[in-house]
């Protein structure tokens, strides 16, 4: 429960205002469907009475019927009113919460982002947030209406049909009702959590065996992979079984209760006017009313069932993974004096204009260098235009520092996309960056900007995909521009024209390039060499 | 799948009906009948009702003790009979959703077609289970209908043919109104349907490039853009929410009409204001309290068919997600990826005119001969097929035409599994599956030991420094060791999985010159192990330690 408090918080106060209106018309919608039935019951007895007695013409028909109709038409207005608001009230915040994920992910540190397994996020961000819709609509809602409901009908019949009756129906379903949800929401809690779990297992185990394939093919254990995630599909529908013979046993308890208390009921009006307490139709309202307030109870089934695939899905996202955070955005003063780019270990500095070449063996730290200067880890003596990197705000630092990171990423979408994925250029822009980087031949052939990409870039070779990420970087034009190995996977020519195409479409730009061959070229004013 | 051209029409949604419903009928039709019968039970215990209330207006109240009982026993009865039916419905709907998936499971990763990794996996666990509403519901929905208001309309009429009346024009009005709105519904839950899978998609691919995002400065756009996604996806949703809570609020105006205007009639006929509606003898207390009881229930299968229609409407869609995958283009690859024994006879390979068949376009590949133990290079510019004839070799890309043989027999269904008992491939881009380095570097799990392999592509350092050792899992795309570092960890997959041939797409591209050098020395020794050797590269170094080379030309 505890941890459903923050997601309820934020689901009530993303549209506070809809939620109240929600929360109101439900409890009226309710309170009317008790009303409705209990009216024309006591209607119809009071009427037949009245018929019997021969003092039908006296009888005031009309404004009893007229209530009838009020209430019929009310509460179907009133419930339509209510579904929409609470509904749109939760989607809004539902899908707010999904992007607050997605912006908590981006923040993380270089080690996270490239640890990063995209399928466990997309669990999050899709199924979890998924699973605590019901937490409002099905659960908190529902349950508050039933309550004040029941709350108001006691008091309503208590002073109108007389207390033993409204003892009868608040006594039969009160404490009983509580048992039978209190009952299902502990048997289904573990079940209902487990069929999300392996339904978040089987989501990742598709995503990684498609995109595992080449090698499960070759290592002839796809077949067993595939035997694998069935056998995840069983647990999953075990477990769903399980769950849903929980649900069923409560609605078959709740039914049992429902006919229970309407018999107590009209036990209950059968004494009062055996008695002579009250009048036959005064008697009869708490038959009616006990039917009526069975609605109240069996809409709250759902959310029970669902409960601890909700508390589940709120801990999850309650535990991820805190985003590092930005020491200080105190504005201070751009030193214009400063060089873009200073770190005392190894002593460098950078101008407008300087492209310095950092050799070294695989694992000497190359890479965590640049992340450090990106800002992306904890760094010390590393200063840019006189400020250390995590002293500056997040978005002032991405205009003047932008990298490529060695294991580079495209986007599934067009070329066109691909290239406009930090900035907007014209065509022209983004044809003079192709041609830096000696690609627009190539995407000529493939049939121009709009030529489609498949999943995670696939459809171009690995130097393409290279120098399509090179592309990107340069339509950014930052003052600092941070390259781990550019010309990875490339041959000799390709990778010369690429550097003098990077340079000459960024002149200005400061430019720190990690590579172990080409390092001599002649681009670089310098060339300095890490050892671990 | 989005952009799939989707046609609706009735024989798509008969399709459907016998994709999903029809294999699963007997025990639909158990359910089904269990559930009218519960129905049924509802006239007796309303009549009980009836009985006992007339009764007090007459002075009569003895009969209260026998009305409760048999009120309580029917409702008993019926939670009985509900939660027995349950059971048949959801076997139908577990049977359904299991089989799905494993067509899906087994089809998806092994020939595949233009949807996501995302999308499918989207299909597999998030819409798939929407069948069982449309499963469990529907049909009995439809069930019930067909009987239920029959009889309680012949009950009603029984007793007054005015009340009747009232049932009878309202009744068939909602039928009427629900084809209206299904039609709207579906559009509806189609276009929901869409959005979540592109929206899956959309947010993997992004969460793939989180990292260059980030470094790009790219984050707030990327964010915008899955806000807007997001967004669409809310008003999608609502959009099929809307439909349903109007059509569910139509139909319960015309119950609630309908019951108010039975109410008011058999409130004036006993108030004798209506003299007519009735068989001769007038309308008595108890038989007005029966009609007022059962009216709800005339209406109540038909706002359970409207209910279970959007259901339906959700499961068509899904139906029509899975009928758009059966019928997707597919690029599958030889064989089926079957533990099989290693293909018998000397290690030879053959491609003669062989053209590669690529989504697509047809790539032509290079003539070549390798015999046992030689080490061949594949030279030539980037893109110009040179990974595309290592896929070809390995059986993962069909011909268009041409022939590859292997040890004297053709590269084909039948041998493919066989052959690629005897290879390895080491690709160029790494993918890091969710497993520990150990598993992963093992996936026969013969248990063997990986410190030699590793000690052999000059890996051990690598695989010390990482804090879990063995036991790290590595990111998606190696993320956690260096380019080189990766490369030479799947060059200690391939000599552990102990195959003959190694292919290697480009396997010295981001190491510096030292460990290319070793690498080089690393695959020379499998030369000299006795191991065969294709490489593609355009490292001028690695081309020459191989015996031949072969250029490809784009």
């Amino acid at each position: 429960m505890r941890a459903l408090l923050p997601i309820i918080r934020l689901l009530l106060t993303a549209a506070p205002w809809a939620m109240a209106r929600g929360a109101i018309l439900s409890v009226v919608v309710l309170l009317m469907g008790a009303a409705l039935l209990g009216l024309s019951g006591w209607f119809i007895t009071a009427t037949g009475i009245a018929g019997l007695a021969g003092i039908g013409i006296a009888f005031d028909v009309f404004r009893p019927s007229a209530g009838v109709r009020f209430l019929a038409l009310g509460r179907t207005a009133a419930r339509y009113g209510e579904r929409v608001l609470t509904h749109d009230a939760t989607l809004r915040a539902l899908a707010a919460l999904r992007v607050n994920l997605l912006r908590r992910q981006a923040r993380l540190g270089a080690r996270d982002l490239t640890n990063l397994r995209s399928e466990a996020v997309l669990t999050r961000i899709v199924s979890d947030v998924d699973a605590l819709d019901g937490v409002v609509l099905r659960l908190l809602l529902p349950g508050l209406a039933a309550i004040v409901t029941h709350g108001l009908v006691f008091l309503a019949l208590g002073w109108l049909a007389g207390w033993p009756i409204a003892w009868a129906i608040l006594g039969g379903y009160g404490p009983l009702a509580t048992l039978i949800f209190w009952r299902l929401a502990r048997r289904s809690i573990r079940p209902s959590d487990a069929v999300e779990a392996q339904d978040q297992k089987l989501r990742r185990g598709v995503i990684d065996m498609i995109r595992n394939r080449q090698s499960l093919i070759l290592g002839a254990t796809l077949g067993k992979r595939e035997a694998a995630l069935m056998a995840l599909n069983s647990d999953a529908r075990k477990a769903a079984r399980e769950l849903d013979l929980a649900d069923r046993n409560a609605g078959a308890a709740l039914s049992v209760l429902v006919a229970a208390v309407t018999g107590l009921a009209l036990l209950a009006g059968g004494w009062l006017v055996a008695r002579g307490f009250e009048s036959p139709a005064v008697g009869a309202i708490g038959v009616f009313v006990a039917l009526a307030l069975a609605e109240t109870l069996l809409q709250l089934r759902r959310g029970f069932s669902d409960y601890g695939r909700m508390v589940g899905a709120a801990r999850r996202i309650g535990a991820q993974a805190k985003p590092r955070a930005t020491i200080s955005d105190r504005p201070q003063a751009d030193l214009m004096s400063s060089p873009i780019l200073a770190i005392e270990k190894p002593g460098l500095t950078l101008k407008p204009g300087d492209a310095i070449a950092l050799t070294g063996p695989s694992g000497s730290g190359k890479t965590s260098l640049l992340m450090q200067i990106a800002g992306l880890a904890d760094s010390d003596g590393i200063s840019i235009l006189g400020r250390a990197p995590d002293h500056w705000p997040e978005a002032a630092l991405r205009e003047i520092v932008a990298m490529v990171p060695q294991r580079s990423a495209l986007i599934a979408g067009t070329i066109r996309e691909n290239l406009s994925l930090a900035v907007n250029a014209g065509d022209d822009a983004m044809w003079r960056a192709l041609n830096a980087v000696a690609l627009d031949d190539v995407i000529r052939q493939r049939g121009g900007l709009d030529a489609r990409l498949n999943e995670a870039g696939a459809g171009l070779s690995g130097g393409q995909a290279r120098r399509l990420t090179l592309a990107r970087a340069i339509l950014k034009s930052p003052r600092l521009l941070l390259l781990d190995e550019p010309t990875e996977g490339l041959d000799a020519d390709t990778a010369n024209r690429v550097l003098a195409g990077i340079r000459e479409a960024l002149p200005e730009t400061a430019i720190l390039a990690a590579l172990h061959r080409g390092a001599d070229h002649s681009v670089f004013d310098m060339r300095m060499s890490i050892v671990l | 799948m989005s952009s799939t051209k989707r046609q609706e029409s009735p024989t798509a949604s008969r399709r459907a009906n016998a994709r999903i419903i029809a294999p699963v009928s007997r025990p639909l039709r158990v359910a089904g009948a269990l559930a009218v019968v519960a129905g049924l039970i509802w006239p007796i215990q309303a009549a009980a009702l009836a009985w006992a209330i007339s009764g007090w207006v007459s002075g009569d109240t003895s009969r209260t003790g026998a009305a409760v009982l048999i009120f309580v026993l029917g409702g008993v009865l019926r939670a009985g009979l509900e939660h027995w039916a349950g059971g048949y419905l959801f076997d139908a709907a577990d049977r359904t959703i299991t089989r799905e998936r494993a067509i899906l499971i087994g089809r998806e990763a092994r020939a595949r077609a233009g949807a996501s990794s995302a999308e499918i996996a989207a299909l597999i666990v998030q819409k798939l289970p929407l069948l069982q509403p449309w499963i469990t519901r529907y049909y009995v929905a439809m069930v019930r209908v067909a009987v239920l208001p029959l009889v309680l309309l012949a009950l009603t009429f029984w007793h007054s043919w005015a009340a009747g009346l009232v049932l009878l024009i309202a009744g068939p009005l909602i039928p009427v109104f629900m084809a209206l709105v299904g039609m709207a519904a579906e559009e509806a839950s189609r276009r929901q349907m869409d959005e979540i899978g592109s929206m899956n998609a959309m947010l993997m691919d992004r969460l793939s490039a989180m990292l260059d995002i980030r470094l790009l400065g790219a984050t707030d756009r990327t964010v915008a853009d899955f806000t807007d996604r997001a967004e669409t996806l809310r008003i999608r949703t609502m959009a099929v929410l809307r439909v349903a809570f109007l059509s569910s609020t139509v139909l319960e105006l015309f119950s609630a009409i309908g019951v108010a205007m039975v109410a008011v009639f058999v409130g004036f006929t006993l108030l004798g204001a209506i003299q007519f509606g009735s068989w001769g003898t007038p309308l008595g207390l108890g038989e007005g309290v029966f009609l007022l009881l059962i009216a709800p229930e005339f209406f109540q299968p038909f706002r359970d068919l409207a209910a279970a229609w959007h259901d339906r409407a959700a499961g068509l869609s899904v139906v029509t997600d899975l009928d758009a995958l059966d019928a997707a283009e597919r690029v599958g690859f030889l064989g089926g990826a079957d533990a099989t024994a290693p293909l018998a006879g000397p290690l030879a390979l053959t491609l003669a005119g062989a053209v590669a068949a690529l989504a697509g376009r047809n790539v032509p590949l290079p003539d070549l001969r390798l015999c046992a133990g030689e080490a061949l290079a594949l030279s030539g510019p980037s893109g110009a097929g040179k990974s595309t004839a290592l896929g070809a070799i390995a059986g993962l890309v069909p011909l268009a035409s041409g022939r590859i043989s292997v040890c004297g027999q053709t590269l084909d269904d039948d041998t493919a599994d066989a052959w690629r008992a005897r290879i390895a491939l080491i690709p160029q881009m790494p993918h890091f599956p969710d497993q520990t380095l150990r598993d992963w570097l093992d996936p026969d799990e013969r248990g063997a030991n990986p410190w030699p392999a590793l000690h052999q592509a000059e890996a051990e350092g690598i695989v010390r420094r990482l804090p879990g050792g063995l036991d790290t899992r590595l990111g998606e795309t190696g993320g956690g060791v260096s380019g080189g570092e990766a490369r030479r960890l799947m060059i200690a997959r391939a000599i552990l999985s102990g195959r003959e041939l190694i292919l290697a797409d480009e396997p010295t591209a981001d190491l510096d010159p030292d460990t290319a050098a070793q690498v080089i020395r690393a695959l020379i020794r499998l030369k000299d192990d006795g191991h065969s050797l294709i490489v593609a590269t355009h490292d001028p170094a690695l081309v020459d330690a191989m015996e031949r080379s072969i250029e490809v030309l784009a």
